[in-house]
């Protein structure tokens, strides 16, 4: 973040910008007809604080409101929380059982010192799985526009973004090439982390006002294809969100391009391809002994098909180790407990095979870690002359997967790394042609998908409809005091309750994980920090008695000279004043605050003040 | 004037004790912390099986009394749990949210009972014998003559076994993958050594035939408090059931301070991990080992002690390769019984 170029020094300045959005000389207020309570900001301050303050929900790429949905858990309110998470996701059941987490990686809780983060995504679950059964879905449906759009892909960022443009008031249809939609989420992940009836019915519920999903429907230049130049020119927009469906070969030594281990070898398959066939209705068939390479979700999922499937010994080959890959600690417990093994600090090099071409093992090299990649994970770097064989006899090989650009038949850009290039509002080099979703950016994650997709389809309907109609201000709403107790700040992260080993290998569709009970998703909502309480102290009204810095049970209260302004109006470095003639001001650091409110409960002139600041979409 | 050094150790066991007295060998005028989860001074953990032959005041397992830590000016932080090491500040947070900062910092946390993964719901029906408080714990609801089922088996848990045995318990050990970890035995010598296990009269279950465990349930009223259930639905019962399946090393809190890990820190034959300041010795670390091109831990009281020694020397300047002395292969004595170097200690 750029640093200051302005500082705060005296008392007026300091007052002026911890004055919230609700002062009503600010230009940027939008005040709510009747409530006085409640405004609307714009103020880049504000929406600058948001981001800055509300850590979950600035490394969600779908900028999911957690705080909002969590405290909606915590009154019990799981309806209301549902809606909230659907707000930006529209799949929260399916999410809240298979997502890659950011939120948690950022959660203020789980900072040093803080403990362990929210369980942001059981509590995701936790809404969808006890919302009432006849729950009813809120929708703001726009007038039709007569517009026509069509969605190549029905994975989650077609999905999301066709549900989008549809409640715009567009007619949307999607177009996808399986028998049924979801792509990854419906092919790629396994019954027993997603159940089937959970995604069609999020699914059918996405899709259910207006959009027609046309399923069988191959798109590409062969014959009998539907080209995506006929659809140029059939609709009026055409968005390509067809994901990354190819599987990223496995680079072995003396292996040279085009060389593909899965057709030279039997016994050898790419993770891609073993699920994709699997939930296709194809049988599977894998060995005893099972290697799987890679790091991801997919390498995890193989390998626990696989146990599933009947291998006695799986094992997960790592480059770098668990504490570098991006799964969660959660999945992989259930890996491990499963009876999964995963062995780090290997690259796979080599392929060993009888006379007959049957698999007999997998020759690796050892490891050592190297710095980390622009993408912040971890170098792993094979040492000269370490090669050693790691017996198996089937291996899946689950490193990645890629975009495929055949299938179209108009001349569009491509960026270095042969996905298509776009422009900021998601257009490709073609006029009208769009893409969205890991079609544009690789292979990512379900919630980015999803997060892109949404993003997409409003800078889509900006360009149909000659500019954007909803924006993102912050709501700005007063607290009357403090909703957590200080009791709260002990409890333990509560875990999600699974079933047993037994139970899990009875069938392939068994769910792992059974849900948090209503009490245990209350118990565990309390812990959320509500980071979108902001309190803040009126300088006019403060006696500097100091209680509140008794109180408080961090550095989170702090005597100010002065305060640095980013260039985009945030606060930046709080300048702690060491002496007493030099304080300009009482300042709650929000970044240290934990919202406990002891401050606010122990001040004498009642100078300290609580908002509620949630973003929120307002039609322009 | 210059500052003297502050060396901040984490773990009060063999290898961060030995550390702390070579550190002040070397560094006279140095500040000195060893920070341990242990609310007692270091004491020798292979004496523990001791309770069961009436040795329980916990004085009589120190090693150093107290006035060894104030003559060598050495401060010992007892019941304090690290949180985080802030490798940028330099810093350490413990779970009180206090703040250390350091100069130096050797990691010597040692590892704690590895529990497989498919036995952590059975967590609360088991008993660890891992300090002195778990110690006691086990003798005091063990019944005279009672009988104890051991899973796993490691060099730690079979070591128990023999002593349990001498006070006149009965034990069963239900065997695996990890009987006499550390060790790797196989094939025929794996067969000899379980021979001998029962002729020291350790009682033996395979529990890969039996398929593996199904699940640990509380005993019947007037039965053995424990009950073990096994695939084959065979039915084994207990008076204390207790997981012994080797070591994992305890480095949650290392987890962001920019020292490597794979399993263990990850070190260099010096000892130093991946940050210049940071220091790892015992059961914590994995060591490069440049003949094997591969990181390898080394166990045994030997060992680990040596570590200490090698780290300290090199948290002072110095610049010497850990090498092990110890002897890695179970034996047998000329009585037929087992003998490993991992039991022993001076």
């Amino acid at each position: 973040m750029a640093k200051a170029t302005t500082k705060a020094t005296t008392n007026d300045n300091v007052k002026s910008r911890s004055s919230d959005a609700g002062t009503p000389d600010s230009p940027n207020i939008i005040t709510d007809q009747g409530d006085e309570t409640i405004h609307y900001s714009d103020d880049p301050r504000d929406i600058g604080w948001v981001r800055e303050n509300v850590p979950c929900q600035a490394s969600c790429p779908a900028d999911t409101n957690i705080p909002g949905y969590i405290r909606m858990i915590m009154e019990e309110r799981h309806g209301r929380s549902y809606e909230i998470n659907r707000d930006a996701n529209v799949l929260p059941g399916v999410l809240g059982r298979i997502c890659s987490r950011p939120c948690e990686d950022s959660c203020r809780h789980g900072w040093p010192g803080n403990g362990e983060p929210v369980g942001i995504c059981n509590l995701k679950r936790a809404a969808a799985d006890h919302k009432h059964t006849s729950h009813r879905i809120s929708e703001s449906l726009y007038t039709p526009t007569g517009k026509k759009i069509a969605i190549v892909g029905a994975g989650p960022a077609g999905v999301a973004a066709a549900h989008d443009l549809s409640i715009l008031g567009h007619d949307v249809t999607i177009f996808e090439r399986e028998e049924k939609p979801g792509g990854m989420l419906q092919f790629g992940i396994p019954e027993f982390r997603l159940p089937r009836d959970i995604l069609d019915l999020e699914l059918h519920n996405a899709l259910r006002l207006g959009v027609e999903l046309k399923t069988g429907v191959n798109i590409g230049s062969g014959m009998g294809d539907t080209r995506v130049s006929g659809l140029l020119r059939d609709f009026d927009a055409v968005l390509l969100a067809t994901g990354c469906m190819a599987a990223t070969p496995l680079p072995l030594k003396n292996s040279k391009k085009g060389d593909d281990p899965s057709r030279d070898f039997r016994d050898v398959e790419y993770g891609l391809d073993f699920l994709l066939e699997l939930h296709r209705g194809e049988k599977k068939r894998v060995g005893r002994r099972v290697a799987v390479v890679g790091a991801g979700f997919t390498a995890l999922d193989c390998a626990r098909m696989a146990r599933r499937l009947g291998a006695e010994e799986v094992t997960i080959h790592l480059r770098t180790a668990e504490e570098y890959i991006p799964v969660s600690k959660e999945e992989i417990f259930e890996t491990k407990r499963e009876g999964v093994r995963i062995k780090g600090l290997r690259t796979p090099v080599g392929i060993v095979a009888d006379k007959m071409g049957r698999l007999t093992g997998v020759e690796f090299a050892q490891n050592r870690l190297g710095g980390w990649r622009a993408n912040g994970r971890r170098q792993a770097i094979p040492i000269d002359g370490s090669e050693f064989v790691e017996p198996c006899d089937t291996l899946i090989i689950a490193i990645g997967q890629i975009t495929v650009n055949d299938f179209i038949d108009v001349k569009v850009d491509l960026d270095r790394w042969s996905n298509v290039a776009i422009g900021d509002n998601g257009m490709t080099s073609v006029k009208g042609l769009f893409a969205a979703g890991d079609y544009v950016s690789g292979a990512s994650t379900a919630i980015e998908a999803i997060g892109h997709g949404h993003e997409i389809a409003l800078n889509l309907d900006g360009w149909l409809m000659g500019g954007v109609r909803r924006k993102q201000v912050v709501q700005v709403e007063k607290v009357d005091k403090p909703l957590r107790d200080r009791a709260f700040d002990f409890i333990e992260r509560q875990h999600m309750p699974t079933a047993n080993l037994d139970e899990r290998f009875k069938s392939l569709e068994v769910e792992a994980e059974t849900g948090m009970d209503h009490d245990l998703a209350k118990e565990e909502a309390k812990r959320c920090y509500l980071c979108d309480h902001k309190y803040s102290i009126d300088v006019d009204g403060c006696i500097y008695c100091r209680a509140c810095i008794e109180v408080a049970p961090r550095n989170c209260i702090k005597l100010v000279q002065g305060v640095e302004i980013n260039e985009n109006g945030t606060y930046g470095e709080l300048e702690e004043a060491s002496e007493w003639n030099k304080v300009g001001a009482i300042w709650i650091d929000n970044n240290q605050c934990i919202r406990c409110g002891a401050c606010f409960m122990v001040c004498p002139t009642r100078c300290i003040s609580i908002t509620r600041n949630q973003l929120v979409t307002r039609d322009l | 004037m210059v500052q003297p050094k502050h060396h901040v150790i984490i773990g009060s066991g063999i290898t961060g004790t030995q550390a702390a007295i070579t550190l002040r060998e070397r560094d006279p005028k140095s500040r000195i912390t060893i920070i341990t989860m242990s609310t007692l001074l270091f004491y020798n953990r292979y004496d523990l099986p001791d309770v069961f032959r009436g040795r329980t005041d916990w004085q009589s397992f120190l090693v150093y009394p107290p006035s060894f830590y104030e003559e060598l000016n050495i401060k010992l932080r007892r019941g304090s749990r690290v949180v985080n090491v802030d490798s940028t500040r330099k810093e350490i947070t413990l779970g009180h949210k206090e703040t250390i900062r350091y100069d130096t910092l050797l990691v010597s946390s040692g590892g704690r009972g590895y529990l497989p993964e498919e036995l952590v719901d059975f967590r609360s029906l088991m008993h660890n014998f891992a300090t002195f408080e778990a110690a006691m714990n086990v003798k005091k609801i063990l019944p005279e003559n009672g009988k104890v089922i051991m899973l796993g088996g490691d060099m730690l848990g079979l070591d128990l076994a023999r002593n349990l045995i001498q006070c006149g318990y009965t034990v069963t050990v239900i065997t695996g993958e990890h009987t006499f970890w550390p060790h790797t035995v196989e094939g025929n010598e794996r067969k000899t050594f379980m021979k001998a296990l029962e002729s020291m009269k350790v009682e033996t279950f395979d529990g890969d035939k039996a398929e593996g465990i199904a699940s640990i349930e509380e005993g019947k009223k007037g039965k053995p408090a424990r009950k073990i259930i096994f695939k084959d639905d065979t039915v084994l019962e207990g008076d204390v059931v207790m997981p012994f399946f080797g070591l994992a090393p305890a480095v949650e809190f290392m987890i962001g301070s920019d020292a490597d890990i794979e399993r263990g820190l990850l070190v260099n034959p010096e000892l130093r991990t991946t940050n210049e300041h940071i220091f790892a010795a015992g059961d914590v670390c994995q060591i490069w080992d440049k003949k094997d091109k591969s990181y390898k831990f080394f166990y045994g009281w030997k060992n680990v002690r040596a570590m200490g020694e090698v780290a300290a020397k090199n948290m002072t300047g110095d610049n010497t390769a850990f090498v092990t002395t110890q002897d890695e292969k179970l034996r047998l004595d000329k009585k037929g019984q087992i003998n490993s170097p991992f039991w022993e200690y001076d």
